[in-house]
């Protein structure tokens, strides 16, 4: 238990509207989008400013208090999970939009600012945030600064590092440090680079700068229908090999098209094995022909449909499918879990058989939803957290999945991070030196180790609540 | 005394000359490894005995940072030159730190692709090199810098382990981007042995329009007015009076490379045409746009007494020229600037060894004041003499000195040539 004279002097900081310590308020806070662990915090505290940040770390640094930062609480690794750290940061009411210059694209955006208001701010302006993970309406800055972020769009435009020009970290130790900032070629170590992706674990992102990016002038969106994944898997190396560097490219499996169709009625053929979201984007001048190069290899590969959205609205419509297809998965199955395993692309086809056989093997259901031109895919293991068996057949399944994945030669995690997941298998990846050089440069940042605890890397675990999910993740 | 002849063979030791000087201080030793193991052999040699090393490929860069404190071996690794793997389909490339540009390009392009950073002296400019020093060329205005295409490295450190970061996957955020840490640091934390990259299809047409201005700031605005204009340029430069190798008179221009299928090219042009038409300035059309980028990329490592770089926001770009012209002239002497107007950094070449110093030292407090940066990039040895190369480098430096105390605690890593004298 927190000595009430260290709530006091939170409070003290933040005011009594910043403080959140009844049992039933907390309740919120004991998971984010990752509910396969619970663990509620002691308090949560909401600080307004950078310099709230900075006093609430200074008050819990001279009493050597841990803590765990927590933006939207959209995360899906459970990056937020407070293990071993009785206090939670919420950057919520750190919402300001500070300086937007429209001249050197850039903005410099609050960490609890949503990622949506940054494009929504600056789109009269012809511009645009890229990095759009399918939580946009709802997750933050700081919250994508921790993960590092991606969506269906990094195939072209990168992930949140390659547009994160500058931040303000809060230290452990409360001081408030800025690295980075609007002009580019600082010389120095890349300390930005590293605190992007840290998972919360160098303290927490106070603000940032951010680079924008113009507008496409114009898209063009194609669904593509095929009989079987391998085929829709195909038409994806063939357009990659045909040189074309699509916006996006995302892959939908049979299971995935029916949930969607069930839920939003757009006419996809339910008895497709795949479809295949493929946009172009740039001036509008040489769209026709890369789309056109596109419907080619997509022939080739025995493409069933092609379908290309006339205008915005159906652009749109063709998005909805995609962005809202975890929403979808609702009908399938009371719960699901999301996991995020990488392949170089060209291993497509082999993880997606892997996965079907995974499936049958566990006696589940597995859905496919993924950004194929990254090799990222996204299996939704689909349960019911009523049957404890089949809980823990979706561990065991997940966990062969990304056995797999690094086997092929490809990673744990594309965009959603380690977090608590999938700290058992960091040692997949990495080597005892590899592990030891990132443990050396976290104690750079967090000498005690007070900064997000027990994620990553794995240790000695502290003893987590484990229990089977009541709701679901909202992505 | 370690016997380096036993541990990489006779062939390969050397007695350190004056070309092996890095600026200007001879090490006493150049050794060439010939695998992964006898790096991480040297490297714990060099522990052991409590000496320093700077690690380097051809040697074409190693005038960049601030002159070592101490150097006893060069440690050369132009002899691992493998490109281990190029995934056309999957678009990556995995290549050894010795590796040049020029080869690993040819190996890319036969697949139509290339890494889309390009530094100068691509045939003496080895990947290790391109990571440590941070190079980058015109493409970076479109393609971003190393930063953005590395996505794994595998490095020695200086308790001779092989430290992997990143994979081979193009999107991964599987624990810290330890990558990041080596990018720019000039080996001060390690050896890079080996890197992945992303690699991207090469557009297979490439043009340029050189854009006549009056001005630099002239030629900044417009460069500003083609970045947001259709063209989608490829890259953008602002060449000052006298930056442009060739081009319309004397004047100050903006040159913008277009690259694409055909119609997109053509379509580019037109744009840039219209925009040069309604600012009432005369365009002209250069066919080999790849050859004009590689011309003023060299700007960089063109014979000079320095190339200093500055960093500045994209629309003080013009301002910050016309100051450097300006300070050259109250000097009685002259600089000759051209700058990437996308990413904003501003490169000066001056002639005079002795108009370095006072140069630096005038520009550079205002330009840190809003944000800017000034470093020496690039200097003969007498030009960097009571001058500092780096400048400030911001309230991370408390970090920085952490991070280098975290992974080169012997100081054995090119010592004293980075940032704050690490």
């Amino acid at each position: 238990m927190l000595p009430a004279s260290l709530v006091a002097r939170l409070r003290a900081v933040v005011g009594a509207d910043g403080i959140v310590d009844r049992p039933e308020a907390l309740l919120v806070y004991e998971c984010d989008g990752y509910t396969l662990e619970r663990a509620a915090p002691e308090v949560v505290v909401l600080p307004r400013t950078p310099a709230e940040v900075s006093a609430v770390l200074r008050v819990l640094a001279a009493d050597h208090v841990s803590f765990v930062p927590r933006g939207a609480g959209t995360g899906l690794s459970g990056g937020t999970l407070p293990i071993g750290a009785p206090v939670m940061i919420g950057t919520s009411r750190l919402g300001r939009i500070e300086t937007i210059d429209v001249r050197n694209h850039r903005i410099v955006a609050q960490a609890g600012v949503v990622n949506q208001w940054v494009t929504n701010a600056v789109r009269a302006h012809g511009l645009c945030y890229a990095p759009d993970p399918s939580s946009q309406p709802a997750c933050s800055i700081g919250g994508n600064i921790a993960e590092n972020s991606g969506g269906p769009h990094t195939l072209k435009y990168g992930v949140t590092t390659n547009h994160v020009l500058g931040v303000e970290l809060a230290l452990p130790s409360g001081e408030l440090v800025t690295l980075g900032g609007a002009v580019e070629d600082r010389p120095g170590y890349d300390l930005v680079g590293l605190v992007v992706g840290a998972e919360g674990t160098f303290g927490i992102v106070t603000r940032a700068t951010l680079r924008l990016v113009r507008v496409p002038a114009a898209h063009r969106t194609l669904l593509a229908v095929f009989d079987s994944v391998d085929a829709a898997s195909e038409a994806v190396s063939g357009i990659i090999a045909a040189g074309i560097v699509p916006a996006a490219l995302e892959m939908m499996d049979r299971l995935i098209v029916q949930a969607v169709e069930a839920a939003f009625k757009v006419g996809l053929p339910t008895d497709a094995g795949a479809v295949l979201l493929i946009e172009i984007d740039g001036p509008a001048a040489g769209l026709d022909a890369h789309a056109a190069r596109a419907t080619a290899v997509c022939r080739t590969a025995g493409v069933r449909e092609i379908r290309v959205a006339r205008d915005e609205a159906e652009r749109a419509a063709l998005w909805k499918c995609r962005k809202r297809a975890f929403g979808a998965v609702g009908r399938l199955a009371p719960n699901y879990c999301t996991q995020d395993g990488v392949v170089p692309r060209t291993r497509v086809p082999e993880i997606v058989r892997h996965i079907a056989a995974v499936a049958a093997r566990h006696r589940l259901r597995i859905a496919n939803v993924f950004h194929a031109g990254d090799g990222n895919i996204h299996p939704i293991l689909l349960f019911d957290e009523r049957d404890r068996d089949e809980v823990a057949r979706v561990r065991a399944a997940g966990r062969e999945i990304l056995e797999t994945c690094v086997a092929l030669g490809g990673s744990l995690t594309g965009e959603h991070g380690i977090g608590v997941e999938k700290v058992a298998e960091m040692p997949l990846l990495f080597g005892p030196d590899d592990l030891v050089a990132m443990t050396r440069l976290r104690a750079v940042f967090d000498p005690e180790g007070r900064a997000n605890p027990h994620k990553i890397f794995p240790d000695a675990k502290v003893c987590v609540e484990t229990r089977v999910p009541r709701r679901q993740a909202a992505v | 005394m370690t016997d380096w002849a036993a541990l990489v063979g006779p062939t390969w030791v050397a007695s350190g000359g004056a070309a092996d000087a890095v600026d200007g201080v001879v090490p006493a030793r150049v050794v060439r490894p010939g695998s992964l193991a006898e790096v991480q052999t040297v490297v714990r040699a060099v522990a052991e005995h409590r000496q320093a090393l700077v690690a380097s490929g051809r040697g074409a860069h190693l005038d960049m940072g601030a002159p070592p404190a101490r150097l006893d071996v060069l440690l050369r690794l132009d002899r691992l030159t493998r490109v281990v793997d190029h995934q056309a389909a999957d678009m990556t490339v995995t290549v050894e730190a010795g590796c040049p540009l020029a080869a690993l390009g040819a190996a890319l392009g036969s697949a139509g692709q290339w890494l889309s950073l390009d530094p100068p002296r691509p045939e003496e400019t080895t990947v290790g090199g391109l990571v440590a020093a941070n190079l980058s060329g015109p493409l970076r205005a479109s393609q971003g810098g190393v930063r953005d295409l590395l996505i794994g490295l595998r490095v020695v450190n200086a308790d001779g382990a092989v430290v992997a970061g990143g994979g081979r996957v193009v999107k991964n955020v599987a624990g810290y981007d330890l990558p990041k840490l080596h990018v720019g640091a000039l080996g001060s934390v390690g050896v890079i042995v080996e890197a992945t990259f992303k690699v991207r299809p090469r557009p297979p047409v490439e043009e340029a329009v050189v854009v006549a201005c009056g001005t630099a700031r002239e030629a900044a605005e417009t460069a500003l007015v083609l970045r947001d204009s259709d063209a989608a340029p490829l890259w953008l430069q602002v060449a000052g009076a006298g930056g442009l190798p060739e081009g319309p008179g004397e004047g100050a221009a903006a040159v913008v490379g277009l690259g694409g299928i055909a119609e997109e090219v053509a379509d580019a042009r037109a744009c840039v045409e219209r925009v040069g038409a309604s600012l009432g300035l005369r365009t002209l059309f250069v066919t080999d746009g790849a050859a004009l980028r590689a011309r003023l990329g060299a700007f960089a490592v063109e014979p000079a007494a320095a190339v200093l770089r500055a960093a500045t926001l994209p629309s003080e770009v013009g301002s910050v020229m016309e100051r450097l012209a300006a300070t050259a002239r109250e000097r009685q002497t002259v600089v000759r600037c051209l700058a990437d107007a996308a990413t904003g950094v501003v490169r000066a070449a001056l002639t005079e060894v002795l108009a370095v110093g006072p140069l630096v030292k005038t520009v550079r407090p205002d330009l840190e004041r809003h944000g800017g940066t000034l470093v020496v990039e690039r200097a003969v040895p007498d030009a960097k003499v009571g001058v500092d190369v780096w400048g400030d480098p911001g309230p991370g430096l408390r970090l920085m000195r952490s991070l280098k105390a975290a992974f080169d605690p012997g100081g054995i890593f090119s010592p004293g040539r980075y940032v704050g004298s690490l």
